[in-house]
């Protein structure tokens, strides 16, 4: 009789030790906002994260980063194999539901909200003012280029510059307004970067700042702002970069693009491969697939200039060290290389290549690319720790250029001598002297297209804001030759509607969270 | 309940002969004692020690108070054994025989002590007996096995005269008529008449009924007789699935059990198995059912071998699965492992080896016919000399390639037996399954003790130790088009797999851009190391005679262990670096369970009500190293230190649930039933912590009814009625907490700074998913179990549906979780089983089920179309989520063929020519873009069904088992690849690209081109209606005579799975399907249908064995 009440009370014993489960969250190993941003430590974690975001393929990392862009004529892709999002844009036909319309839409917002993250939290962090500051500037400024990317791709978007409230849907912001916060990002960033702080192109910094704010200026004279006031804040802002007296072009050009952060960087994007951050838009990518190592390893295919665009270039040791126009077929020994020219009809595309793009980091032909001699490629590879230059100092000073040629009504001394710094390391006479304004221009948009060409869509935005594409379209080749075309055929229901091209679709996914934005014309 | 019965047998007066009803009870009695018999032997009564201290009490008195302290029954004739008589007794834990001895010394009664079954009778039998002499019959009735059968039933056909056997299963009738017939019966067992023809000696065997209606099968906290089970529920015993050589508990559910869809995602070894009862429930949560193995809620079915299961059941309606609250939702599968039975030492031990390989190889262009086509898209790829080589050198078969035939073997032995008090079962098993792809294999060892204690006649101890321990190398491939067998199919057939140096050719010119797959497959090991250790105890006791309490306690250690190693010719390696990984996890469960059972019976009322309080906490830590750019590859994962980068992370989840539950199970007259229950689970993941899951159901055995009591035709018939509601713990644990991520460090010129994002936005004020389903079902047995029937109607709707809706872009992109909106199942499943045959020589059982389900969105919260992404590879938006449609909808373009020569002016509007696919144009925009996208099939099957026989004859059984599904859709990526472009694959490799457009032969096989190769679009939905035949087996018993002095059983056979399969898909295996989205923004979603290259189930050819020693 005892056991038995002795089990019962044990065991209602052991109930009650065990009754009162704690049904409280510990979430040990997870960071909360409640215990973040307490340290300096937390703050510069905050600040790696609206860098590191985009050093990823779908960041800078890889070829899609330029998806959109892909309507411009110094970027073409193969008529078949796994291009399609890109290929779709250099149809200009894409639409909301394919992948390539969120390359250039999701990864931005992705920056725009870590941003966001820093400048709601960063005032509590227990440090001093200027580490403060400084954090919140670098926030300021990538924010404003996330925009100016999202604006000049997709038009009005909505403007969120605060923390989440997943409750409230936003609006698809007026383009001016969201211009009106860009700048307004961009000069909270110059005025906050505190005194002191080291310039140098892995971080945004002041001269970072006015060069991106010069640049947004000469876009705002354009389409679709159309200000022609803002040429002359578009000098001003470039004029404090050239002033600053910071930064001198890179004596070759080729090498320039083996180099990480060299004397003409002022912000690039900065990869890894150990760290976990690759770069593979380097090597592989701008390489031909009919290209094959001695290893076996052969090129992507990924992007290449359009044909016409190639026989355009000027003559120059830019343009010799830009392109390659000589495609080396393996022989079937598997040693030996047949060279035939770009246009061969044994190389697939039949078009020629990027040489800037191809060698990665390192020397030329030695380097992490692809590694080369004169007759045989020894291997390829893509390029895993270049950083991608997002503004180099020849965009300044083209952008002072233009500017101050149109804010003058005619080229200044300045002017000229902005371009000619350009032409001369490209190995091009000085231009011109005595043009006028608008022929000035055209120079320096044409200059712009060779000394960026290929380069994160710097093309792209010069045609979409001065419409180009009806231009830009007529110039491509018409040759078609079945099966294997040129270029990719545009198809005709949209040559007549040119006009909805300069803007890509918002992503179908967002459309359907949000019900009340209506679609970009033509989509 | 009185246990002491006036007993009418084997000393009977004749003046009672004719009431029979009442031995009738009494024989259901017997059966009872019998029962007891069984699970506690002969040693009870030796064992037990009794105490007693009455005054002048009647022998009635003292019999009832032994009775109250101990399990022994008597059994006497009031009308022989005069109980008024008065004694004194005082006894200090005396046996009982000794007891029995003293009350009894001086009364004229004996008494037998036969365990717990005690019987008296007069002293002066002998002249009772001689009065009765006739033409005495006598003999023994024994069972199937060969063992006395106490208290069968003897009687004279077409009188009212009968005898019951004995304890020793003797008998002894009379009859006047030479030409009598006897019937013989028992509850439980089939009924027999033989004739006497003369003989005065009759032994005999029964034979159980083909169909027990007295089946007691497991429910939630207990068991219930199966004839009073108001749920909907189906059983599976072992007998079924030792016939079959399976490899996991699970797939004894496929095509047994209606209701409950069971599809391998992958045949590679170890792999588990999709299990969906009753349809799918949630988007993003788990569809999965929960396990529950000998009580433990929770408990993984990878460590329980399939030898050791006793029995199975899967409860599927609200009614039986409420009980377990807020894990109820995707059904319960119940587990019950096999228990040593009392006895001497029993050795089972079996093995099987099997021949496992490709069910079928896909239809490919060999080099020539490669190399050809290739020519004609691009002149002068292959040059003459290399096409004329191809005429003699068909080229590489990289399907055969990466494939092979795998030789299984199978290992279990299990020792088991006991005594009254202590019953024991040791059971080993070991598994080496080879998979059919290069370079993997997969192995198991596990080992189990059940043990059960008779501490004390009211209390009792369980106790289940099982552990298991499974080891994998590269069996988890994911099924996406990087891995071998998808690459051996998009790969170039002129390419060889090696060069004449030996070396593999990494890269092909055509085909794939990827790795060699030979090379992919070879370079790489992806192992795993699973070890789990569940141990339960349990208590039971016996506080009063109604009301017992039971306590069990559960600990579950996992550890798992997944190193990696990839060398860079692997997708793995694509950086152009070898890496190595190491991950390690531990989980750790414990389960608390405590209840009160209340059984009791007043008049015609029966009740049983259940009381518990319940706990489970969860622990899971992990550590994960991972090291790339190796400077020695040779050292594999085991020395992470020579990786020039590293990374290592950790994590830490932790749960708890706490719960309570009542029950009522209520019967009148056995004819009506009621069971209410609900369960009130209290979760750390939620933020109101607390959710209530009520259930009832009602039963009415209409069999029992006057008007059907005497039906020969219907043995059995029930309806039952029931609702509930269940829920699904699909919320992770930390939902509604933000937090902050640890992201790749950044590459600062100074030096790389760990970046830590903020993570996605998240949402509060979750609640579990709700399921609230309507079941309503019917019962049947008919011919006394020579056919059943079982029909169910279902109706679930689920509620406050979890998803993880996209943030807006503009908040940082990403999902946050969210009770959206709610689906609906229903459907009707039917099972149907028989035994058209039942002779001596040839005896056929059949079972068919048969299952219709059918799901819909309800609603989403106002997101109507919510995309899937990141579906495999390059499937952007694959699947939709679309208010009044089913999940597994696949949405695209609507292939129509192609553009003719005549249409070319058309075509070019599309920037498209003849020979380029041809969609529809919904919209009639002239260009192919979202408004031509819409739903395209839908990966549900409309039914399922099994076919399942057994035909014995002679020594023979035959057992073979048909499956399948009707209706359902397969989307493949396989497809686009293998006609090139699409994805990495580049040239096409399919022999269907042989029918390719031409101007001169213009079919609506597109020219392989980009356009073309539009992905989403329903040229890749293909219909994968199936019939397979499952398993089929032959089996031999040896004869006892030839085995008898070695063992008691020997069984060999022969059997075959997967031996063919009937469907109009054209991939590999219409039931392997990839199960999950992957990528950044699959969101969980468990895509249905989607086939992006997996491994399919292998045919398997097997021989076995079976021995009991």
């Amino acid at each position: 009789m005892k056991t038995k009440y002795f089990i019962i009370l044990f065991s209602l014993a052991l109930v009650s030790l065990f009754g009162c489960q704690k049904l409280t969250e510990e979430p040990k190993a997870k960071i909360t906002p409640v215990t973040y941003f307490q340290s300096q430590q937390d703050l510069d974690g905050a600040v790696a994260a609206m860098y590191e975001c985009y050093a990823h393929d779908y960041g800078y990392g890889f070829t899609s980063r330029m998806d959109a862009m892909f309507g411009s004529d110094d970027l073409a892709t193969h008529y078949l194999s796994n291009k399609r999002p890109q290929r779709l844009f250099d149809q200009l036909n894409s639409n909301p539901t394919e992948d390539g319309v969120t390359q250039g839409w999701s990864p931005f917002w992705t920056g725009i909200y870590q941003a966001n993250n820093v400048l709601v939290n960063y005032s509590k962090v227990p440090t001093t003012d200027d580490l403060k500051n400084a954090a919140a500037a670098q926030a300021y400024f990538l924010r404003a280029w996330a925009y100016y990317m999202l604006v000049r791709t997709y038009g009005p978007v909505p403007i969120s510059i605060g923390a989440a409230d997943l409750t409230k849907k936003l609006p698809r912001a007026a383009v001016a307004d969201v211009y009106a916060q860009i700048v307004s990002d961009l000069n909270q960033a110059i005025t906050t970067f505190p005194s002191g702080y080291a310039i140098a192109p892995d971080k945004a910094n002041p001269l970072a700042a006015q060069a991106l704010l010069a640049d947004v200026y000469l876009t705002m004279t354009g389409w679709p702002i159309n200000d022609a006031t803002n040429y002359a804040t578009a000098a001003a802002a470039a004029n404090v970069v050239i002033q600053a007296n910071k930064y001198t072009l890179v004596p070759d050009y080729l090498t320039m693009f083996s180099l990480n952060n060299h004397s003409e960087s002022i912000w690039a994007l900065q990869f890894n491969k150990g760290n976990g951050t690759a770069q593979r838009g380097y090597g592989q990518s701008s390489i031909v697939d009919d290209e094959v190592g001695i290893d076996g390893s052969s090129g992507w295919d990924d992007f290449f200039p359009e044909v016409n665009f190639f026989k355009a270039a000027p003559k120059c040791t830019r343009t010799d060290e830009t392109f390659v126009t000589t495609i080396k077929l393996r022989n079937s020994d598997g040693v030996t290389y047949n060279l035939v020219p770009w246009n061969s009809s044994l190389t697939d595309v039949r078009h020629p290549e990027y040489k800037k793009f191809r060698y990665g980091l390192g020397v030329p032909g030695a380097g992490d690319g692809c590694t080369e001699t004169a007759t045989q490629i020894i291997t390829m590879n893509a390029s895993t720790n270049k950083t991608n230059d997002i503004i180099r100092y020849p965009m300044v000073l083209l952008d002072y250029a233009e500017a101050s040629a149109m804010a003058a009504g005619a080229p200044t001394a300045a002017s000229y001598s902005a371009i000619n710094i350009v032409r001369a390391r490209a190995g091009e006479q000085p231009l011109t002297e005595g043009l006028s304004a608008t022929a000035f221009r055209d120079s320096v948009v044409f200059e712009r297209a060779y000394e960026f060409c290929g380069e994160n869509g710097m093309r792209w935005f010069d045609i979409c804001r001065l419409q180009l594409l009806p231009t830009i379209v007529a110039a491509r080749t018409t040759d078609f030759q079945d099966p294997r075309p040129i270029e990719n055929p545009i198809p005709t229901v949209i040559l007549s509607h040119l006009g909805d091209r300069y803007l890509a679709p918002i992503p179908q996914a967002d459309m359907f969270l949000n019900p009340q934005w209506t679609q970009n014309a033509g989509y | 309940m009185k246990k002491k019965l006036d007993y009418y047998g084997l000393f009977k007066p004749k003046s009672n002969w004719q009431k029979l009803f009442m031995i009738m009870k009494i024989s259901a009695f017997l059966l009872f004692c019998c029962l007891v018999n069984i699970f506690a032997g002969p040693t009870y009564s030796q064992s037990t020690k009794i105490s007693l201290n009455l005054k002048d009490a009647t022998i009635e008195d003292v019999l009832n108070k032994i009775e109250d302290v101990s399990e022994f029954y008597f059994l006497f004739n009031q009308k022989l054994i005069d109980v008024n008589q008065k004694v004194n007794i005082e006894a200090d834990k005396e046996p009982i025989k000794d007891i029995l001895d003293h009350i009894f010394k001086n009364e004229g009664i004996n008494f037998v002590v036969y365990d717990r079954q005690i019987i008296l009778t007069p002293s002066d039998v002998s002249s009772l007996s001689a009065a009765l002499q006739q033409l005495k019959i006598t003999g023994t009735v024994t069972d199937e096995n060969g063992k006395p059968l106490p208290g069968a039933t003897i009687q004279i056909e077409g009188t009212a005269v009968g005898v019951l056997s004995d304890v020793n299963g003797k008998y002894s009738i009379d009859i006047k008529n030479v030409n009598a017939v006897l019937v013989f019966s028992f509850v439980g067992f089939d009924t027999q008449r033989v004739s006497v023809s003369g003989r005065t000696t009759i032994d005999l065997q029964m034979l159980p009924n083909s169909r027990q209606l007295e089946e007691v099968v497991v429910v939630g906290y207990g068991q219930q007789k199966k004839r009073d089970v108001t749920g909907a529920t189906s059983s599976i015993r072992a007998d079924v699935i030792a016939s079959r050589p399976i490899t996991r508990v699970d797939q004894a559910l496929q095509g047994t059990t209606p209701g409950v869809s069971v599809t391998s995602n992958s045949g590679q070894p170890g792999q588990g198995v999709s299990v969906r009862i009753r349809g799918i429930n949630s988007i993003t949560g788990s569809n999965d059912p929960l396990y529950v193995i000998d009580g433990y809620v929770g408990g993984n079915i990878d460590a329980v071998t399939p030898d050791d299961i006793e029995s199975i059941e899967i409860l599927k309606d609200a009614s039986s699965t409420a009980i377990y609250g807020s894990r109820g939702s995707n059904g319960v599968v119940m587990i019950t492992t096999k228990r040593g039975a009392e006895g001497k030492l029993k050795v089972d031990f079996s093995t099987w080896g099997s021949a496992a390989s490709m069910p079928r190889y896909l239809s490919l262009m060999n080099a020539l016919q490669f190399a050809t086509v290739k020519n004609e898209l691009k002149p002068g790829s292959f040059s003459d000399a290399s096409i004329s080589s191809f005429q003699t050198n068909p080229g590489t078969d990289w399907q055969k390639e990466v494939t092979r035939t795998a030789y299984v073997q199978n290992y279990q032995l299990t020792l088991s037996g006991g005594t009254a008090d202590v019953k024991y079962l040791v059971a080993g098993g070991y598994l080496d399954q080879p998979g059919i792809m290069i370079n993997s294999d997969y192995k198991r060892a596990d080992v189990r003790i059940n043990l059960d204690v008779k501490a004390s006649d009211k209390l009792d101890f369980k106790f289940n130790v099982n552990g298991f321990q499974g080891t994998s190398h590269n069996t988890s491939y994911s099924g996406d088009l990087y891995d071998p067998l998808p690459l051996a199919v998009t790969w170039d057939p002129t390419s060889p797999v090696k060069d004449n140096n030996g070396a593999y050719i990494y890269h092909s010119a055509f085909g794939n851009d990827q790795i060699n797959p030979v090379a992919q497959a070879m370079n790489q090991s992806a192992d795993g190391l699973m070890n789990d250790y569940t141990t339960t105890g349990m208590l039971n006791y016996k506080i009063i005679k109604a009301l017992t309490f039971t306590s069990t306690a559960s600990i579950q250690s996992q550890y798992q262990r997944n190193p990696s190693v990839y060398n860079k010719y692997t997708a793995a390696g694509f950086g152009n670096s070898d890496n190595a990984t190491v991950i390690n996890n531990r989980n750790m469960v414990f389960q608390n369970s405590n209840y009160f059972t209340y059984n009791n019976t007043f008049g015609d009322h029966a009740i049983t009500l259940t009381a518990l309080y319940e706990q489970q906490s969860y622990v899971h830590t992990g550590v994960t190293a991972r090291s790339n750019n190796l400077s020695s590859y040779n050292n594999g994962y085991y020395n992470l230190g020579l990786g020039a980068a590293q990374i290592t992370t950790s994590e830490y989840t932790a749960d708890q649930l706490q719960s309570y539950m009542g029950r009522l199970n209520y019967s009148y007259k056995g004819k009506y039933l009621l069971t209410a229950s609900v369960r009130d689970d209290g979760s750390s993941h939620l933020t109101t912590k607390y959710s209530v899951f009520p259930s009832v159901a009602l039963g009415w055995v209409i069999s029992k009814e006057n008007f059907l009591n005497d039906s020969k035709a219907i043995s059995n018939l029930k309806i039952r009625a029931s609702w509930g509601k269940t829920g699904n713990q699909s919320v992770g644990a930390y939902s509604t907490i933000p937090g902050i991520g640890v992201n790749s460090p950044y590459a600062y010129i100074s030096g790389a700074v760990v970046s830590t994002p903020l993570q996605s936005a998240v949402a509060q004020n979750l609640k579990w998913e709700t399921t609230t389903q309507y079941d309503a079902g019917l019962d049947a047995t008919f011919l006394k179990g020579r056919l059943t029937f079982t029909v169910d109607w279902y109706s679930k709707k689920v509620s406050d549906l979890l998803y993880n809706v996209n943030n807006d872009s503009y908040y940082g992109g990403g999902t946050h979780t969210a009770n959206v909106g709610s689906l609906s199942n229903k459907g009707i499943e039917f099972t149907l089983g028989g035994t058209p045959v039942s002779t001596n020589a040839v005896k056929w059982n059949t079972f068919i089920t048969l299952s219709f389900n059918s799901n819909k969105i309800l609603d989403l919260g106002g997101n109507d179309n919510i995309q899937i992404n990141g579906v495999g590879q390059q499937q952007t938006g694959l699947s939709l989520l679309k208010v009044g449609q089913p999940l597994g909808e696949f949405y695209g373009y609507t292939f129509i063929g192609t553009w003719k020569t005549s249409e070319a002016a058309q075509a070019a509007t599309y920037g498209l020519k003849p020979g380029d696919a041809k969609f529809l144009d919904i919209d009639n925009s002239g260009k192919y873009d979202a408004g031509d996208v819409g739903p395209i099939g839908n990966a549900l099957p409309k039914y399922t069904f099994g076919f399942t026989n057994d035909i014995s004859f002679a020594n023979f059984s035959l057992s073979f088992m048909f499956q399948g599904m009707q209706g359902n859709k397969i989307y493949s990526t396989l497809f686009p690849s293998m006609y090139g472009n699409s994805g990495d694959a580049r040239d096409a490799t399919s022999s269907d690209v042989l029918n390719m457009w031409t101007a001169a032969n213009e079919t609506n096989f597109p020219v392989v081109s980009s356009t073309s190769n539009r992905i989403n679009s329903s040229r890749y939905v293909f219909d994968a209606s199936f019939i397979k035949l499952k398993n089929i087996s032959l089996t031999f018993s040896v004869p006892n005579k030839l085995i008898k002095s070695y063992m008691s059983k020997l069984e060999v056979y022969v059997s075959g799975q997967n031996v063919f399969c009937i469907t109009p898909y054209k991939g590999y295996d219409p039931e392997t399907t990839t199960a999950a989205a992957t990528g950044a923004s699959a969101q969980g979603v468990s895509i249905q249908g989607l086939e992006t290259g997996s491994i399919p189930n292998p045919r398997t050819y097997t021989v076995g064995l079976r021995a009991t020693f």
